[in-house]
């Protein structure tokens, strides 16, 4: 469990540039909230906030579809996995890490959303929902990149996620809610992209639970196949 | 004692992208005894490289197997006790000192022993006064003696260096080998593999060459280096042309005879009405043997010509 937490400690923190940017982005709304009239402008605040989810989702992909590649490139993996760190704890130190640093900007989401939103009237509590649904979109949806990342390149396993986050998003759109739940990713970003002042509609539970043990079931079929590559090419 | 590395007919094969197969190791089957300094060595595409991430459990051998501290390879809980430095040494940018303790916390050192190991292993390749100094303000040189430090710190029984003074100035080189001379007194085995013969003739007790995937010679360094059967006799008081090869330096004449004809050589000398200053058997240097057992006969016989 040691191995997991210093990997995953070292991974935010050579993120941390493209976390910053991240953040960049929460700071840039909150300094809406302190400019905009709250009242009459709360519909467009909402719309903005929930455009911040998607980056989320976005930049989890790129640093799940990513992370392997880099440091296979990089050579550093070598120095690590010449230590006494199984290859499972390697690849659960990267979602871990990935995981903190969305894990990072979804708390920093909740903060500047409790502060604005909460001021134009939304519930407190169902704002801290979305965010938990938001993380469970960031643990799957990177999950699923760094499957793909163990066998393809970053370009691909990125086409690749969201190729298969992408499909049931499609379908649920088309046909209703319950398509997306096989990968529900999108099933739990729509709970936050259908957000609105007023009335709260029903959470649904079922995509929690399907993407808890869904991102599970990715991580030990990436640890299968990880454990099975060369992670080295011999440079004489 | 077990052998602390065993390879045991191993081989590995690469796909090419269209099509064929690459043989970067084949059948190659090697023991390093414990306590010893081992010499790997040779050319570029030898092989050298696959051989040592086969071992470190970074690839997967296509056929054969082999043993690290008497378990597989690529078993997590061996490579405790193991130390390795990779070939153009690649490290996370941090402060020397953190950099170090990260990769003894990943190989289960913590709290006060930790601290003490990283200060005496960033101690021991003289980079203490820097360890407050992010590695990437680092000159090349000093990136190959952080990444030493971090193959040291948990005191390891095995050390596995590929190519460890490539980047390093002579000075530095002169570290390195007391630091395999400290490591090897302290009962530790070093695997070292290097281009800089030199440096492996003068710290390695055995040596293998590899070429082309393929295992060609193995032995003590001693006997490789002695195993020549020719002599070389300085003469003075003598013409150059009086013997096949003569050379003329330094006021003497060098030429280089078969053992067996010694005894004949030094008489005919006398016969000339010159005088013998020395006989010696012939040592080869490392650099010669390699050459001859890599194929490239012109040059050794070159580099025979010019020692």
């Amino acid at each position: 469990m040691r191995h997991v937490l210093l990997i995953a400690v070292n991974f935010v923190r050579e993120q941390r540039w493209p976390i910053l940017v991240l953040m960049l982005w929460v700071v840039g709304f909150s300094v809406l909230g302190l400019v905009v009239n709250l009242h009459s402008a709360a519909d467009d605040v909402l719309f903005i906030f929930k455009q911040l989810g998607v980056y989320g989702i976005a930049f989890a992909v790129f640093f799940g579809a990513s992370a392997i590649h880099n440091e296979r490139k990089t050579r550093r993996i070598l120095a690590v996995l010449s230590k006494s760190v199984g290859r499972g704890e390697y690849l659960s130190g990267l979602i871990a890490g990935i995981t903190l640093s969305t894990g990072i900007y979804c708390f920093a989401m909740g903060i500047a959303g409790s502060w604005i939103l909460s001021g134009a009237g939304f519930p407190i509590d169902r704002l801290w929902w979305l965010m938990l649904n938001l993380l469970l979109a960031c643990l799957l949806s990177s999950t699923a990149a760094v499957l793909f990342s163990t066998f393809m390149n970053p370009l691909f396993a990125t086409l690749g996620t969201g190729l298969a986050l992408g499909l049931p998003a499609a379908l649920a759109r088309r046909f209703g809610t319950e398509w997306g739940y096989p990968l529900p990713a999108y099933s739990l970003l729509e709970v936050l992209l259908k957000a609105a002042f007023g009335p709260q509609p029903p959470m649904p539970m079922k995509p929690v639970y399907i993407a808890m043990a869904e991102a599970g079931i990715f991580w030990i079929l990436a640890w299968l196949i990880f454990n099975r590559r060369d992670i080295a090419v011999a440079v004489d | 004692m077990p052998p602390v590395l065993e390879f045991d007919a191993t081989s590995k094969e690469y796909n090419r992208f269209l099509g064929g197969r690459v043989i970067a190791l084949q059948d190659f089957s090697l023991t390093v005894n414990s306590g010893e300094v081992f010499g790997f060595l040779g050319p570029n595409g030898a092989g050298k490289t696959t051989a040592i991430h086969l071992a470190m459990g970074f690839m997967r051998p296509t056929r054969g197997h082999g043993r690290m501290l008497g378990r597989p390879f690529g078993d997590p809980a061996t490579r405790r006790r193991i130390g390795f430095l990779a070939e153009n040494v690649a490290l996370y940018h941090r402060p020397a000192e953190q950099l170090v303790r990260f990769y003894g916390a990943l190989n289960g050192l913590h709290g006060a022993e930790l601290k003490r190991r990283s200060r005496e292993a960033l101690e021991s390749v003289n980079l203490y006064g820097e360890a407050r100094r992010n590695v990437s303000r680092f000159s090349r040189g000093m990136l190959q003696r952080v990444g030493l430090a971090q193959a040291l710190i948990n005191r390891p029984e095995l050390v596995i260096l590929d190519e460890p003074t490539s980047a390093l100035d002579p000075l530095a080189r002169v570290g390195v080998r007391e630091l395999l001379q400290r490591a090897k007194n302290e009962g530790t085995t070093v695997f070292l593999s290097s281009h800089l013969l030199s440096e492996v003739e003068l710290v390695c007790d055995r040596v293998a060459v590899l070429n082309k995937g393929k295992l060609i010679r193995l032995g003590k360094t001693s006997e490789l280096l002695q195993s020549t059967h020719q002599a070389q006799v300085i003469a003075r008081g003598i013409a150059p042309g009086d013997f096949a090869g003569g050379l003329a330096s330094d006021g003497v004449i060098k030429f280089d005879v078969p053992i067996c004809a010694q005894r004949a050589a030094i008489e005919k000398v006398w016969t000339l009405g010159g005088e013998v200053v020395s006989v010696n058997p012939l040592r080869r240097s490392l650099e010669q043997l390699f050459l001859e057992l890599t194929g490239d006969q012109t040059r050794a016989a070159n580099q025979k010509d010019f020692t």
